[in-house]
């Protein structure tokens, strides 16, 4: 988006106070979110136990794993979504798509049990047909979007009312259940505990047997859908960052015809685009099913919101070209943690709406005077 | 830049999952997390009755009320309200009877004892059933809700003709409990009334007229509708309302909000089941305070009764009481 256009370069030498000025507002474009994720960690480190008499604290190792928790699904839907924004697209279906997926896998996870798989396998097969699913969605959504030129709101607006019907169906308008028991250990359980004083100590991979006053006390540190998350986030940088696809993406987002006449293969790009939105939106389905021990077909409707919020307070541009998936990270991170603050404050949390309503519209103005200087830069100086 | 942003946010982690735990002090005052399903006025009331047993009883009351119905918004509050350290008990109404088991679990290993009001986890029998750590159960008995709004509904259309239920959520004990009732009485105990469908509006008021308004598109003959919460019993009274049906189609609604009491004062609504959030609310929180004081013989299960609101006794204080005031 052009900005700047009718704009000319300042006559004479630009004084050094405006140099300045565009100085700071770049630096603060490039760690306005981290800034403000650390203002926010700040405020509620102070507010929290002023507000308590003390009885309570923001920073614990349990809250710190609790807001690790609260992000992993908003920050699935926001990860496959980044590269999506990107490129100027959206995908409206992503929320829908997790539900899906959290009625395929729960469905086959029982049934392939059921059938007398062992448990891994069973869950780990759960996984493959939320992802297969996924794949055909996006699939379809893409070649639509991509071949026959339909704008991609309307195509996953559309696409998700779709997939939220086909979740109903499958589910028989109810929650999936009767999955093994030992899937909530998956979904619940950590890779460390720790029990301060002299009786605990650390433990790794199994839940010690404890009881009483010492479950009370016990931190559970990395719980395996978070590990989940964190993986996915590692491969979406790295496939962002560092290979063509990644490269392709920016590219496309930048200006699609150059990106055409590069000989990229903008419509294959594309599709494999919302496969890849589907997928991890599909992941975060697949754990829900975990935690919550059942596929629910309506579970992911709420979160498409705060996912969108996350990948634009990250800093990825909706007129594409630019974004990261850190930045992702980082906006979905400043959803939990004022959700997270905002209750132990004992303050409503629907009060996060404001703040992040107001956080998302500072963002883009950020964003745009940015781009302001830059061109101006380009064009003048 | 990766690498470096990398950097810093695996030391944010790090920062955050290892600064030095402060262990919260138990101060004295019992501390009771509220967590209801979703703002409305059922639940506000409830919350009414939270606050008066609170300031009977001296117990300092955390609140909070999700914004929208569902496991994925009421879990990462239920899960901030343990993290604070210093609940006692949690009043809750689990989105999910059986998806809330997990995150209820842990507040339980987190020392905090749990209370459920007007839904329950697994099948509501916390002494032989499936779930049984909850202290109690303080809710309607919606079963037989479900059966007295089949009969006043069968009533009102003279015992024949089809009539449609819309609810609001899937799994969730409360409505569908009513459902079950319904569809029971209406099995065995009249056989020229159809029950031609069930949706689920997903606590969406604007969904709940639609749904409403395409089955009296669908079935031009429809001579009743159970709405069965305060969303359901809205947008069923709205589209009959939109339709001109007023009084042709009959209506029964769960819940007695201030437009279902309109609605029944415009003769829209035949008849109006008013639950006793107040009580649930008050209840639960005595149960809290006698459990700290180390009363052993709570009831797993308190059914709380409703008052069944018609226009003929709509005026009568003993029953106008029940109609939910919410300041």
């Amino acid at each position: 988006m052009a900005v700047a256009k009718g704009s000319a370069p300042q006559s004479g030498e630009p004084s050094k106070r405006g140099d300045r000025r565009r100085q700071l507002v770049l630096t603060l474009s490039r760690v306005w979110a981290w800034a403000f994720l650390g203002l926010l960690i700040a405020f509620f480190v102070i507010t929290v136990p002023l507000s308590s008499n003390g009885s309570v604290n923001f920073l614990t190792v349990r809250n710190s794993q609790n807001i690790l928790m609260a992000i992993v699904s908003v920050l699935l839907l926001g990860l496959g979504q980044t590269f999506v924004i990107i490129t100027a697209g959206i995908d409206l279906s992503v929320g829908h798509m997790m539900s899906l997926a959290s009625v395929v896998s729960a469905l086959v996870l029982r049934e392939v049990f059921n059938a007398g798989v062992p448990l891994f396998p069973a869950v780990a097969i759960g996984l493959l047909a939320a992802l297969a699913t996924a794949a055909l969605v996006g699939f379809l959504q893409g070649s639509i979007i991509a071949r026959l030129k339909v704008p991609a709101f309307i195509v996953t607006l559309g696409g998700g009312f779709v997939l939220r019907g086909v979740a109903l169906l499958m589910s028989d308008n109810s929650t999936v259940i009767g999955l093994p028991p030992g899937v909530r250990d998956y979904g619940n359980e950590s890779l460390m505990y720790f029990i301060p004083g002299d009786s605990g100590g650390l433990y790794f991979f199994n839940r010690p047997e404890v009881s009483g006053e010492l479950v009370r006390s016990m931190d559970r540190i990395l719980p395996y859908p978070v590990i989940i998350a964190a993986i996915v986030v590692i491969l979406m940088a790295f496939l962002l960052r560092r290979t063509a696809f990644g490269r392709h993406t920016y590219a496309i987002g930048g200006n699609q015809e150059a990106a055409l006449r590069a000989g990229i293969p903008v419509d294959r790009h594309l599709i494999q685009l919302y496969m890849l939105s589907a997928s991890t939106a599909a992941v975060a389905g697949f754990l829900s099913t975990l935690r919550f021990t059942a596929g629910s077909a309506v579970i992911g409707d709420p979160l498409l919101m705060s996912s969108i919020a996350a990948v634009i307070i990250g800093g990825v541009s909706l007129a594409g070209g630019a974004g990261s998936i850190i930045g992702t990270v980082i906006g979905a991170l400043i959803v939990a943690v004022l959700t997270t603050g905002l209750v132990m404050l004992n303050v409503q949390a629907f009060w996060q709406f404001i703040v992040i309503g107001i956080v998302i519209i500072v963002a883009v103005l950020i964003d745009q005077s940015r781009d302001l200087i830059v061109s101006r830069m380009r064009s003048g100086a | 830049m990766f690498k470096k942003s990398l950097l810093i946010l695996v030391s944010i982690v790090m920062i955050l999952s290892l600064a030095p735990a402060t262990l919260s002090a138990q101060g004295d005052p019992i501390v009771i997390g509220f967590l209801p399903g979703v703002v409305d006025p059922f639940y506000q009331v409830m919350e009414l009755g939270v606050n008066a047993a609170a300031e009977d009883m001296g117990v300092q009351i955390i609140t909070q009320i999700p914004q929208t119905w569902g496991v994925e918004v009421q879990t990462p509050i239920l899960d901030a309200m343990i993290a604070r350290g210093d609940l006692d008990y949690l009043i809750i109404a689990p989105t999910d009877k059986d998806q809330m088991i997990g995150p209820l679990e842990a507040a339980l290993d987190a020392g905090i004892q749990v209370i459920t009001v007007d839904t329950f986890l697994g099948d509501g029998d916390y002494v032989n059933g499936p779930v049984t750590f909850p202290i109690s159960y303080i809710g309607s008995d919606n079963v037989e809700g479900g059966r007295i709004a089949a009969r006043g509904l069968a009533a009102a259309i003279g015992g024949t003709g089809k009539v449609y239920i819309n609810s609001t959520n899937p799994n969730v004990s409360s409505v569908e409990g009513r459902a079950v009732g319904f569809n029971e009485v209406m099995a065995n105990e009249y056989p020229d009334i159809e029950v031609v469908g069930l949706d689920f509006n997903l606590d969406d008021p604007a969904r709940a007229t639609e749904q409403t308004a395409a089955v009296i598109a669908r079935e031009p003959d429809l001579a009743g509708v159970f709405g069965t919460n305060v969303f359901s019993a809205q947008g069923a009274g709205q589209a009959v309302i939109q339709a001109g049906l007023g009084g042709q189609v009959q209506v029964v609604a769960y819940d007695a909000t201030q437009l279902a009491i309109e609605n029944l004062r415009a003769g829209v609504v035949s008849l109006v089941l008013a639950q006793k959030p107040f009580d649930m609310g008050y209840m639960a929180v005595q149960f809290a305070v006698a459990h700290a004081a180390g009363v052993t013989s709570l009831p797993k299960r308190v059914q709380t009764g409703f008052a069944i609101i018609d226009i003929n006794n709509v005026d009568d204080p003993a029953i106008a009481r029940f109609i939910y005031q919410v300041p």
